[in-house]
């Protein structure tokens, strides 16, 4: 941990720690608005760094993560929902479900050699399934949903994730920071290390004795597990969940937008990638709103172009330009 | 200049971060003479559709309700059809001075929203979002002047019944069609639920599920044909509902009705478009517009220049339901004199709306915030427009059953 630290350039730290200080205090400062802003953020900066531990680091392309953030999330909402078993517990019961569907889904992409797209394939099919039999189950609410009670009288049952706002603010807040964290650890352990190595050339990772199958299995077991602890966030959070929603291909792809603005397979790409697009997507409303423009959609087609040109100018994504812009980078 | 340059951003950021952090929270809610209300609809999105026909209503809204004596102010949010839209929006739409909370089609999006109305103390009314559980969940903020599924299906199937001893048709089996998506499931799990006590005359064979995303609905409809029945009963949306006429023109099967228990499909424009004739005699039984009511006609008189290019009939149930929240809204603003939330929430609660847009009895919410009266009417297409022809009171056509053959109409 120490290590990890001290390769932080000073200036960054320095920065680091002004940032996570003024994020600590915000809530003071910030209204119900800018708060329900960071929130998202916050999750979104989590799932996708879970994404990018998978794809960033270990090359393996999933655009059906939205499997693992239902699957968690439902999860423990049904634990809640019939047996009173607050997400704290239902977390790991959440995690244990996706990470058994990851475990499937790795295994039967990497025992049978399905990779790129195919593999991509593998997992929106997994996700649709999975949706589809969510539609169809009586116990989970079927396609009209499972509801969580909300009980104002149990607003201060933090523990069971019963709380308003605030509760979810930190709560995200340690989630976007434990994931950093955890990614920036595994970055530089041996895992991390192979995980680069089946990422930039399998043949050559093989032939120098590098466990192929095993690596990128962990990665799909630590991504699955990761995604769905941010299922149970959101889904107590919104205290309700649909199956149209919760495996729908689009939350998968809103999962993957940061990591891919921001950069892949860094450990701050993720966060950028969250901090630029959730307030585009906000501000581009107020934007449209403020200057009278009313036809539907229009957010979308600015926010679309908006990517474009990011993508276009910065094709490695925002933040190794932004650490070289401050300075960041080490000095070789 | 690198320096000078990094410095400069580094400022920029911090000075950025103190506005964001600083500026706009303080909220200010307007207690002015006119109400104002975030009418919060998924205008983009898979919803679109509907949301923008919603998005008509609330728009017309405020010239009609000015001319019953009630001045709104209306705030347009479209949520995206995204849950986190929705709540974000509705989080700014009070800071901006929201007084009142009209949404949001879906149930997902509603939701949303209710947490934020519940924590804020500002009334939400939901215009159109049938899962049961919205009010279920002792929101003390929440109305909802819109049936629930169960509530749908219920009176979708007396319907049937009152359609049969109207028309005296002696229909003695029927095959239930549905769409296998997420309404479509939901429907048919009502179906199950509510058919084996609905007294309904005749037997029902079968139910069958469709993809509705397929090419056609050929070997759908040759199970249907096979089993002969005198009614198919449909839960469709509206490309569905094309393709499934078509196949049946095409296989030459004609039943005795063709009756939806409460879905959309067969009053949607494209339906009219791209079927012309074979549109026409399809029947479904939903909410509909009161045509013999005042406000509605008002409405409508509204509607019509608004809108050249559509026609109030085809939209009558999405625009009612948005003026209906809103008229609720500004009905309980004018009985409680204030706009603060608790108050207003009082009146909303107490709402007793004799004169309004929708078939039924007055508006008004049970301890839950639900309004159970709202019936549903048989609505059959006449010349490629809904005409309601049940309850008797309130059509302007007979129902028309059984239903003319497809070679047969003009």
């Amino acid at each position: 941990m120490k290590d990890m630290w001290t390769a932080i350039p000073a200036r960054g730290r320095v920065i680091l720690l002004v940032l996570l200080a003024a994020l600590l205090v915000a809530p003071a400062a910030l209204d119900r608005y800018f708060m329900s802003v960071l929130i998202l953020i916050f999750y979104f900066a989590f799932v996708g760094q879970a994404w990018n531990i998978m794809m960033g680091y270990a090359g393996q392309l999933s655009l059906g993560h939205a499997l693992y953030a239902g699957l968690g999330g439902y999860v423990a909402a049904l634990l809640w929902f019939y047996f009173g078993i607050g997400p704290w517990i239902g977390v790991f019961a959440g995690v244990a479900v996706a990470a058994a569907f990851g475990a499937v889904i790795g295994w039967l992409g990497f025992r049978f050699g399905i990779e790129g797209v195919y593999f991509a394939l593998l997992t929106i099919a997994f996700a649709e399934f999975t949706r589809i039999a969510f539609d169809n189950m009586s116990f989970t609410g079927g396609p009209g949903g499972l509801f969580l009670l909300y009980e104002e009288q149990r607003t201060h049952e933090w523990w069971n994730l019963r709380g308003g706002p605030l509760l979810f603010y930190y709560l995200g807040l340690a989630l976007a920071a434990g994931g950093a964290l955890l990614t920036a650890w595994l970055a530089r352990s041996r895992l991390g290390y192979q995980w680069l190595a089946v990422r930039e050339d399998q043949e050559a990772a093989l032939s120098l004795g590098v466990g192929a199958f095993r690596a990128k299995m962990i990665a799909v077991l630590i991504s699955a597990s990761m995604t769905a602890i941010g299922g149970v966030f959101l889904a107590f959070y919104y205290n309700s969940l649909f199956p149209a929603q919760a495996f729908d291909i689009g939350r998968s792809i809103e999962i993957i937008l940061a990591p891919v603005i921001g950069g892949l397979g860094t450990i701050f790409g993720p966060i950028v990638g969250a901090f630029i697009l959730t307030p585009l997507g906000e501000a581009l409303i107020a934007l449209t709103a403020k200057f009278g423009v009313d036809l539907p959609g229009t957010k979308a087609v600015f926010y679309g172009l908006t990517l474009m040109i990011i993508i276009t100018l910065r094709p490695d994504g925002v933040w190794p330009w932004l650490k070289r812009l401050l300075g960041l980078e080490p000095k070789s | 200049m690198t320096r000078t340059t990094r410095r400069n951003f580094t400022a920029g950021l911090g000075a950025a971060g103190f506005v964001a952090g600083t500026a706009p929270f303080n909220i200010v809610r307007a207690q002015s003479a006119a109400l104002k209300i975030a009418v919060v609809l998924p205008r983009s999105g898979y919803l679109a559709p509907a949301g923008q026909s919603c998005h008509r209503g609330a728009l017309i809204a405020p010239k009609v309700l000015a001319d019953y004596g009630h001045k709104v102010e209306l705030v347009h949010i479209d949520c995206e059809s995204n849950a986190d839209v929705a709540r974000t929006q509705t989080e700014r739409a009070i800071n901006d001075g929201a007084q009142v909370v009209v949404g949001a089609f879906d149930s997902a999006s509603t939701l949303a929203m209710a947490q934020v109305c519940e924590q804020r103390k500002i009334p939400l009314i939901v215009n159109i979002g049938a899962a049961p559980q919205l009010t279920e969940q002792g929101y003390k903020f929440l109305v909802r002047n819109f049936p629930t599924g169960g509530m749908l299906v219920t009176n979708g199937l007396k319907l049937i019944k009152d359609e049969l001893e109207v028309t005296k048709l002696d229909a003695k089996t029927a095959v239930f069609l549905h769409a296998n998506d997420t309404f479509g499931t939901a429907q048919r799990g009502a179906m199950d639920k509510i058919f084996p006590t609905a007294g309904l005359p005749f037997k029902l064979l079968e139910s069958i599920a469709y993809d509705p995303k397929a090419q056609d609905l050929s070997v759908e409809i040759t199970k249907v044909r096979a089993l002969n029945p005198d009614l198919l009963i449909v839960v469709t949306r509206a490309a569905d509902a094309i393709k499934m006429v078509r196949d049946m023109v095409r296989q030459r099967f004609e039943p005795k009705g063709i009756i939806s228990p409460g879905s959309p499909g067969l009053y949607d424009e494209e339906f009219y478009q791209a079927l012309g004739p074979l549109s026409d005699y399809a029947l479904y039984n939903l909410p509909w517009a009161n045509p013999k009511s005042k406000m509605t006609q008002a409405l409508e008189a509204a509607f019509k220049p608004a809108y050249p290019n559509f026609r109030f009939a085809v939209e009558c149930f999405n625009v009612g339901f948005t003026f209906e929240a809103l008229l609720v809204a500004a009905a309980a603003f004018k009985k409680a004199g204030t706009a603060d939330g608790t108050e207003l929430m009082k009146a909303v609660r107490e709402t007793n709306i004799a004169e309004h847009v929708m078939i039924g009895p007055a508006i008004k919410f049970d301890d839950k915030g639900q309004n159970v009266g709202i019936p549903s009417a048989a609505v059959q297409n006449f010349h490629r427009t809904p005409t309601v022809t049940l309850p008797a009171d309130v059509a302007t056509a007979a129902p028309v059953l059984p239903i003319p053959g497809w070679q047969k109409r003009t």
